[in-house]
């Protein structure tokens, strides 16, 4: 309590240094009094009646405020008072029973309707006015018109009788605006002031100490009325105090006892401080009037009377030793986050008291701590959270960061953290160790985000972007420095957090050195700064001792997230493929990515973007595929990615939510090409769709791999007249069309020339081996299509000749025919001798296609029909029980039965799964019985690829256990490695599993889908493509799509 | 126009003899062989695919017999003449036909028809308007296709009196339909066709038929079957694919109707408890509401279309099943030559 009771003696400013040092100066405290003196009649009494006061403080100074707008003709703020005045009226209703309305509140009533009426007549000066201000007018005089009302007898009164509340009135002046006086006569003994303070104080330390957003709800009762003093005094103020002074002395003779003593004096220091807070010039007669004073009070009449004069903020004669550095500085800060303060000239302030503190030697605690505060008020500097740091006042601010870690790196006992409560801190000794309150850590957090604002905010295009792109590297350089420090001072926790935002700043960027290193090109770079650029570590090894150790030892799981994610993109980006992908697999993002925040969805879907663009480099076409579709298919990968907004109507989101996010988006430097992004999309649904095109060519219930691909390709036909293709999207679609007769040449020269090269495939690393794998892909992919579109027409056909019309070797046309062979999608055999595919012509007519497709659809109508029938029948009494719809099922099936056999299992990949999964074991051996009865080059027991058709149901009906042993595929399908043979006992189709790359969660996670699926012989493949994979990879990121973003 | 297309005599025997008793004015129909011949020669010149040629019958009623005696081609329309009047087309033409002494009574209408696609609501429609005003009208049916292969395909229907009933009620609703007791075999009557020739016509004929070559008939034999099969199927396909659709409707609007049954069935119950409780308190009963006011039953989908696909789905099959048992008769007819040779 003594605390409280220092600062209200304070001000008067006796003793000075010894008082502790925490003390805050509450500026807005002397106004407490105003409000006593507002009713000087019960003087006596004030002390009993706190509340009464303290409502009637907030009245008078909200008067006030309006008084000085009305003066100045704001009409705007006018109301914007008015309307709290009422409020605040409202709240002390329990008071004003009690004591019946003030008169003052009336007397304003009165005044602003004149006032108000006045105005209104004033034609001429209404239109001078601006908008707001007209509009302000007239709704503030219907309001005070309606208000008026309530209050017509005691306005009446007042009217009859002006004289006498004027008097009232005057007396009450004075005590208004000298109010700070009476914070000397009341002094310690005022239970009000105190109790202001009280509530005052542990705000404003907090403030102090916290450095963060200014806290200016809080102190509003007191120290808003403050500000508005100042705000709206700032041409009133001398002439309020000097009527003040006289009216102390004239009118008032019981009061003026009392502003005799010292009215004019701490009228004037109050008055002084606000002026130091505020640079405004005073009159000579204070900076005389404080001469006398010592101390404190000497500096501040210094500082206050000659702003040019700041950097001496002490007076001469003072010894400046810590606790007076600390006072001044806490003082400096209490101004802080209030309306009228002067945010540049605070910063100055505190430079200032820097520099002191440096030339006076008074060691490295207190210049740290005044650095913290520095680099807070530069933070404060914009008091609108949206809005972003100019990039010099940034500047600075990195160039306080830097200083601060200078002194850090200089000075091992210093130790800071948040903490340490500022009654701890330890400025003085240095015996001991310095201990002192922030926290680094945070504020080159916050430096790392202003940055990304500075970046979001600036056009890319612009010269301005680069120059601020350059600054990139002095982040990293902090971020590395303070990496360092932390490793050896900080907790795991905060190691993890700039670990983290290392990362962050790491994991997009490609490392060209490691890569030219990788292509064994070190040596041939001569110059100097090459050489010592690639002496530098690894990106990919920093990533990897980073992550690793957030995996390790980071809690929470947001972190642990960004960096799994980073990783990966960062694997990926440098074309490590298995990593990445296992790494994505193993930590099994996919499933709970749609819970995390947007900022981290929007990191996953680059990563998985990345991803595929990394797959499709490795020529891994599907994964590729699989990995973009859902980014392409919801047509908004900008949002998604971050990389703008979409144009959406006003309705579907307000300013506020456009502004958030505004905020996520990621800056230029860290975009993602959104056309290779879409190319490398398209061209990897073309490889697939064309030749599953042309392979279901006559299917009824055929599915699209890609549904943005084929509206590309609808749009390609819609056009009237075709020329040649200009835009990436037309140069796949051209593309497409060639490959769909089988002709590679022409599609080759639509995928890879001039106008591609440029625009896609010169953005990728390794440039060539790219254009050598696609080249390759089209080749084989032309090949199948040509194959499934034409075998018909042929009868046999040589596979030289197919070598050479695709331009391929023997060896790869044979294994590519082998496997369409192996998978049923070609039905034809290989002739060793003449090297020659023989076709079998088991291809069903398109007559016979025609049927099928007419008894599937008969199939459907049936089943709806009888739907119907179940209704009628209500759902007991059916007609057709389940039994019978099995029957007929089963009926169905013998068509399907004989007619894959035919055509092969790649289509049961695709299409089977979700229709042929409802169906129960019986299909499966019914087929698996046919397929024997065929004999189709040992179909059932090649099937492996397909996944489906050899499953478990067959062999558990024994009969035909010889297929089992083939039923790998691993080898053909690339995938490498032995091919998972679980038992096939009974009905469960337990298979799956994969080639040997399915390692850790990802096995599991695959084992697991599979015996999920288990009796109902759940579709999915063999090997990588099936479904395990694909399952998780997407399912878990749709739901994200649809319920997030 | 070649001569080939003429239809063979042996085909002037009546195409169908279905439902003998006929409870319709018109027992029969005699078509003049001008009337065929200027239909085929209309569809030559004006109709190419699935275009569908249209023209107006003139005759007269004999007893219970229709003698078609002449018609008129309808022109066809195209963009350009929207404003292109066809009653005054039709009024016209019949007057100028009356001043050369041609019978202008107006009988019905004949249509080409696609592989036996004609059952749609716009048939009808008109059809049920022809009825309507000239109680004796038919509508032939004239199959280009068919006869292409060799065999004339002419037919003549009329509405049932039940489907004229519900035409005229305009009652599509199940309950309509179910009440009337009308399914797809019944929308249609088919009334047989006899081809009269004056003798003079079949003099010549008989004198034709000496000269033409074997060339000339062997249309007949021709064994490809797959094109015809394949097109046949594939509008039966669209067809079946149609009533699918409409059954799901149907479903749903059963689904939905039966759901809100039992919600104002609920509802009723609740009322009652709730009266019987007042009653218990000596309050008054809660007055009664309107209780379709709040359930609105929900719209039924018209089964008309359905009907018509129906029908249409039954037309298709009988073509497809007359096809192929005449083909299956050829193939057997080649087999068996092969064998010989």
């Amino acid at each position: 309590m003594s605390r409280f009771f220092a600062t209200g003696s304070d001000s008067e400013s006796e003793e000075s240094t010894s008082a502790d040092e925490l003390i805050t100066k509450a500026p807005g405290g002397n106004f407490k009094q105003s409000l006593l003196l507002s009713d000087d009649e019960e003087d006596t009494k004030r002390v009993v009646r706190s509340a009464k006061d303290k409502r009637f403080e907030e009245l008078t100074n909200l008067i006030k405020t309006i008084r000085n707008a009305m003066k100045i003709r704001d009409m705007s703020k006018c109301l914007e008072e008015f309307e709290q005045l009422c409020r605040a009226f409202l709240k002390s209703k329990t008071i004003v029973d009690k004591e019946g309305v003030p008169s003052f509140y009336i007397r304003l009533l009165a005044d602003l309707e004149e006032y108000l009426n006045q105005l209104w007549e004033d034609k001429e000066g209404k239109k001078k006015m601006n908008k707001n201000n007209a509009k302000a007018l007239s709704t503030l005089r219907q309001k005070i018109r309606k208000y008026n009302r309530d209050y017509e007898t005691e306005i009446a009164a007042y009217k009859e009788n002006p004289q006498e509340s004027a008097d009232e009135e005057e007396e009450k002046e004075p005590g208004d605006s000298g109010s700070s006086s009476d914070s000397d006569e009341e002094g310690s003994d005022d239970g009000v002031s105190a109790k202001a303070f009280l509530k005052k104080k542990p705000e404003a330390t907090s403030e102090a100490s916290k450095f963060l957003k200014p806290a200016k709800g809080s102190g509003d009762e007191s120290s808003s009325s403050d500000e508005d003093d100042e705000d709206w005094g700032s041409d009133s103020v001398d002439s309020d105090s000097e009527s003040s002074d006289e009216g102390g002395e004239g009118v008032s003779a019981s009061l003026a006892v009392a502003f005799l003593k010292k009215a004019e004096k701490s009228g004037k220091e109050h008055v002084g401080k606000k002026k130091k807070t505020k640079k405004k010039d005073r009159p000579e007669e204070e900076a005389e009037e404080e001469g006398g004073e010592e101390g404190e009070g000497g500096w501040e009449k210094v500082k206050g009377g000659a702003p040019m004069e700041k950097p001496k903020m002490f007076a001469k004669g003072t010894e400046i030793n810590v606790p007076v550095v600390v006072k001044k500085l806490n003082e400096i800060l209490q101004a802080r986050g209030k309306k009228g303060t002067d945010r540049a000239a605070q910063i100055e302030l505190l430079h200032a008291l820097a520099a002191i503190t440096v030339e006076n030697n008074l060691g490295e605690g207190i210049s740290v701590k005044i650095k913290f505060n520095i680099i807070a008020s530069l933070y404060d500097y914009n008091p609108n959270l949206a809005a972003f740091m100019k990039p010099d006042m940034w500047k600075k601010c990195l160039d306080c960061i830097d200083e601060l870690l200078n002194i850090l790196f200089d000075n091992d006992n210093i130790f800071i953290g948040e903490n340490i409560a500022e009654d701890s801190e330890n400025l003085i000794t240095s015996d001991q160790p310095y201990r002192v309150r922030g926290c680094i850590l945070t504020l080159v957090e916050r430096m790392d985000e202003e940055f990304t604002k500075i970046m979001q905010n600036t056009d890319p295009h612009s010269q301005e972007y680069v120059d601020n792109l350059k600054d990139e590297g002095r982040v990293c350089g902090i971020i590395d420095r303070l990496l360092d420090y932390m490793e050896t001072k900080g907790s795991t926790e905060e190691v993890c957090r700039i670990y983290l935002r290392r990362i962050m700043h790491t994991y997009y960027k490609f490392d060209y050195k490691a890569h030219r290193r990788s292509l064994g090109l070190q040596g041939e770079t001569k110059s100097e700064q090459d050489q010592e650029e690639s002496e530098g570590e690894d990106s990919a090894v920093i990533m990897d001792r980073l992550c690793k150790f957030i995996y390790a030892k980071d809690r929470t799981d947001r972190i642990r997230t960004c960096a799994i994610l980073s990783h990966i993109y960062h694997h990926a980006l440098h074309s490590r493929w298995y990593q990445a992908r296992d790494l994505m697999l193993m930590s099994h993002l996919q499933d709970n990515i749609q819970h995390a925040d947007p900022p981290v969805q929007i990191l996953y879907n680059r990563t998985m973007v990345q991803l595929g663009i990394c797959a499709f480099r490795q020529g891994m076409i599907k994964d590729a595929h699989n990995a973009l579709l859902d980014i392409q298919s919801s047509g908004r990968a900008k949002e998604l990615l971050g990389q703008g907004l979409l144009m959406r109507n006003m309705q579907e989101r307000n300013a506020e939510q456009e502004k958030i996010e505004k905020r996520r988006q990621v800056p230029f430097h860290m975009h993602i090409n959104l056309e290779l992004l879409e190319c490398v999309y398209l061209v990897s649904a073309m490889l697939l769709e064309i030749p599953y095109m042309a392979a279901h060519e006559f299917d009824a219930r055929r599915r699209m791999i890609s549904k943005q691909f084929h509206h590309q390709l609808r749009v390609g036909e819609r056009q009237p007249l075709l020329g040649p293709p200009e835009s990436m999207r037309e140069h796949v679609v051209a593309a497409s069309k060639a490959m769909k007769m089988g002709d590679w040449r022409t599609c080759h020269s639509f995928i890879i020339n001039e106008k591609m090269n440029s625009k896609v495939w010169d953005l990728f690393p390794e440039t060539t081996r790219v254009r050598e794998m696609l080249v390759r892909k089209i080749q084989e992919e032309s090949l199948r299509t040509y194959l499934f579109t034409y075998s018909s027409v042929y009868d046999s056909i040589s596979m030289q000749t197919l070598s050479e019309m695709f331009e391929l070797e023997i060896p790869t046309v044979h294994s590519i025919i082998s496997k369409m062979i192996i998978n049923e999608e070609l039905m034809a055999s290989l002739d060793q001798p003449t090297q020659t595919v023989v076709m079998h012509r088991t291809e069903p007519t398109s007559l016979q296609n025609m049927a099928l497709q007419l008894a599937e659809k008969l199939g459907n109508l049936v089943e709806n029909n009888e739907r119907v029938f179940d209704l009628k029948q209500g759902v007991y009494g059916g007609y057709f029980n389940r039994d019978q719809k099995g029957g007929y099922q089963q009926k169905q099936n013998y068509q399907r039965g004989g007619f894959q056999s035919k055509r092969g299992t790649s289509s049961g990949n695709y299409q089977k799964d979700g229709y042929q999964g409802k169906q129960g074991g019986y299909q499966r051996g019914y087929q698996g019985g046919y397929h024997q009865r065929d004999h189709q080059g040992g179909g059932g027991g090649y099937q492996g690829g397909g996944g489906y058709q050899g499953g478990g149901g067959y062999q558990g009906g024994g009969g035909y256990q010889g297929g089992g042993g083939y039923q790998g595929g691993g080898g053909y399908q690339g995938g490498g490695g032995g091919y998972h043979q679980r038992d096939h006992q009974g009905g469960g189709y337990q298979g799956g599993g994969g080639g040997g790359y399915h390692q850790g969660g990802y096995q599991r996670d695959h084992q697991k889908d599979h015996q999920g699926g288990g009796g109902g012989g759940r579709g999915g493949g063999g090997g990588y493509q099936g479904g395990g994979y694909q399952g998780g990879y997407r399912g878990g990121y749709r739901n994200q799509n649809q319920s997030n973003y | 126009m070649a001569t080939r297309k003429e239809p063979s005599p042996v085909s002037t025997v009546a195409m169908a003899s279905t439902s003998g008793t006929l409870d319709s004015p018109v027992k029969q129909i005699q078509i003049e062989g001008l009337v065929v011949l200027k239909i085929i020669k209309h569809y030559q010149e004006e109709g190419q695919g699935s275009e569908v040629v249209q023209g107006v019958l003139l005759g007269l009623v004999v007893e219970d017999r229709l003698e078609i005696t002449n018609c008129f081609p309808f022109p066809q329309h195209t963009e350009d003449d929207a404003d292109f009047d066809e009653v005054q087309y039709q009024m016209e033409m019949m007057r100028s036909l009356r001043h050369v002494n041609i019978d202008h009574l107006h009988v019905g209408w004949y249509q080409s028809t696609f592989y036996g696609s004609f059952v749609s609501r716009a048939l009808l429609d008109s059809q049920f308007s022809y009825q309507h005003a000239i109680e004796e009208s038919v509508v032939l049916i004239y199959d280009p296709i068919k006869t292409a292969q060799g065999s004339l395909s002419l037919k003549a229907y009329r509405l049932t009196p039940k489907l004229m009933e519900i035409c005229k009620e305009k009652d599509f609703t199940p309950e309509g339909l179910k009440k009337a007791n009308i399914g797809f075999e019944n929308m249609f009557e088919e009334v047989p066709i006899i081809i009269k020739n004056s003798h003079l016509i079949s003099a010549l004929l008989f004198d034709l038929e000496e000269k033409s070559t074997v060339h000339d008939k062997h249309e007949l034999l021709n064994l490809s079957s797959s094109n015809h099969l394949e097109k046949s199927l594939q509008l039966l396909m669209d067809r079946v694919d149609d009533m699918s659709q409409d059954i799901v409707k149907y479903n749903t609007y059963s689904r939905n109707l039966s759901k809100q049954q039992q919600q104002k069935h609920q509802y009723v119950q609740r009322r009652q408890q709730e009266n019987v409780q007042r009653q218990t308190r000596g309050e008054a009963a809660l007055p009664e509401e309107d209780i379709t006011k709040m359930f609105k039953p929900p719209q039924p989908p018209p089964r008309m279309d359905t009907l018509l696909i129906a029908g249409q789905v039954n037309n298709y099959c009988q073509n497809v099943k007359e096809f192929t048992s005449q083909n299956l008769g050829k193939l057997f007819m080649a087999e068996a030559l092969q064998g010989h040779n």
